[in-house]
């Protein structure tokens, strides 16, 4: 049925966008830019830098469409845009030795991605709050662990839900390769929470 | 040999990555080995760990920031690859043309500006106060009179030299409608846009209910799960909700749907009415896993006390 609804729309919009209409491409983002900001700001741990790379994303998506030939879906295609940026600030972070995710907000105020609970709920129970935000600085420094590859496939398998043949697609990988590094990130992760303990 | 099999493809079992008879193996396995099934706990806890603990997400500000600047970057960008946009696609054509009518009744419903340009001459009237009063003339195509809900856009102001001409180019919005049963491909169209797009939440509530009667479609099952995560409105959540209650039991990206909005939803009634549509799932592990710490920490009397009574008749697995 419209089961394609999705994709007929977005093949509709993304030759319109070919055609130099602009409009159209404004709406494909739509679909597709809040996974890729959230993705961003995971890996990122600032919302600057997660804005960056969404835009670049994006301008780089518009300035390519017309090499798009349709040989994977538009989701696969950004995504593989995205990831490569992700993974560039990743490694430059990485030589820079940065450890917890930390978040820079607009303000220019520092706070731990996963220290951060977004939930009323917490604030009436200190010690429930306490536990939450040292398990979350004990997943920063897990995941900090992490090459930047393993700390990708892991993102996009467990917080973006994807089949590891897709992110393997996203990468320019194989399935077997995600698989194999999504199987060493859990171990790393494993180990360095039982470290912690 | 086969525990080490075994052992390697956990990882890939509790993220459901396993063919199925890979699957049985595994299974058939861990019924026999308390090694593998020690490791296959300590597996699904770090799956646990990573999915019970809530990550700060981007705001809607910032995604909104995101937007208008990118906006911004696009109107002083050019694509690349001039000579593409010259290469016709017979088949591609034809698909365009049928497709037309959806596709512009799509870029108008969001609001961009895709309507028809057109350029009129303003005549400034002669007072101390400068322009005062605008007579708008109409130009030799005949366009119909400007009035201002129709207008989407400024696009350029330019005044001859020498002159008190102003020309000014703008695009304008026009509705249109279109009609059809709920199995018409563009009917369908148009409602998945209005249930993400409309800022509405009135249309939105109209177009979730309608495609609520045709959830078997793989996109209206996302748009539904789309507005249940996100939509601003608790009534259209919880119409979302309605529409999901068949398949929550069947499609585990439901489920998982319908388990995030019993933990971060703010409205208690689409909590309530989440903890209802999960009550036949009370055995599986995520689902117990988040009925515990609603039982511990929802803000909500009820909703924590029909928690317990739903763990209470799960016999304890571990």
């Amino acid at each position: 049925m419209a089961a394609q609804g999705h994709r007929i729309d977005d093949t509709s919009l993304i030759r319109e966008a070919q055609r130099g209409n602009r409009a159209a491409f404004e709406v494909l983002v739509r679909h597709y830019d809040q996974s890729v900001l959230r993705l961003a700001f995971h890996l990122t741990g600032s919302e600057s830098d997660a804005q960056d790379i969404y835009q670049e994303a994006f301008l780089k998506a518009y300035k390519n469409l017309g090499s798009f030939r349709f040989e994977c879906s538009f989701y696969t295609w950004i995504y593989r845009i995205v990831t490569n940026l992700c993974l560039d600030h990743l490694r430059k972070k990485s030589v820079r030795k940065e450890d917890a995710p930390v978040a820079t907000d607009p303000s220019g105020e520092e706070y731990n991605l996963l220290e951060q609970v977004p939930d009323a709920r917490a604030g009436a129970d200190p010690e429930r709050d306490l536990m939450r935000r040292e398990l979350g600085r004990k997943i920063g420094t897990a995941l900090s662990r992490l090459t930047p590859r393993e700390r990708m496939v892991f993102e996009l398998k467990h917080y973006h839900g994807l089949k590891l043949r897709t992110v393997g697609e996203m990468l320019n990988t194989t399935e077997e390769t995600a698989k194999n590094t999504l199987f060493r990130a859990t171990q790393k992760l494993r180990s360095a929470l039982a470290e912690m303990r | 040999m086969k525990c080490d099999w075994v052992q390697q493809n956990l990882t890939f079992y509790v993220y459901n990555e396993l063919e199925d008879d890979a699957r049985y193996e595994i299974e058939q396995h861990l019924g026999r080995c308390p090694e593998c099934a020690g490791e296959l706990k300590a597996s699904r806890k770090l799956h646990a760990t990573f999915s019970q603990h809530i990550v700060v997400e981007p705001s809607p500000n910032l995604l909104a920031s995101s937007r208008m600047r990118l906006q911004e970057a696009l109107e002083t960008t050019t694509q690349g690859g001039i000579w593409q946009r010259f290469i016709f696609e017979p088949a591609n054509w034809m698909r365009q043309i049928r497709m037309s009518p959806a596709l512009a009744a799509a870029i108008f419903i969001i609001g961009f500006a895709g309507g028809i340009g057109a350029t009129y001459n303003y005549v400034s009237s002669h007072s101390t106060n400068g322009i005062e009063a605008l007579n708008i003339l109409k130009n030799e195509s005949n366009a119909p009179e400007v009035a201002a809900a129709n207008i989407a856009g400024i696009r350029s102001i330019t005044q001859e030299p020498g002159s008190n001409q102003v020309s000014i180019k703008y695009d304008t919005l026009s509705t249109q409608e279109k009609t059809g049963s709920l199995s018409d491909s563009d009917i369908q169209q148009l409602l998945l846009l209005a249930a993400r797009n409309n800022y509405n939440s009135g249309i939105r509530m109209d177009a979730v209910d309608q495609l609520t009667q045709a959830p078997n479609d793989t996109s209206v099952r996302e748009a539904l799960m789309y507005a249940l995560r996100g939509d601003t409105n608790p009534g259209v959540r919880l119409k979302a909700l309605e529409g999901l209650s068949a398949f929550v039991v069947r499609d585990v990206r439901v489920r998982d749907a319908v388990l995030q909005a019993l933990i971060n939803d703010a409205n208690p009634g689409v909590r309530m009415q989440a903890l209802r549509l999960v009550e036949p799932l009370k055995a599986d592990s995520s689902v117990r896993s988040v009925l515990t710490r609603l039982s511990q920490s929802d803000q909500n009397t009820s909703i924590r006390t029909q928690a317990r009574a739903m763990l209470a008749q799960v016999p304890e697995l571990d």
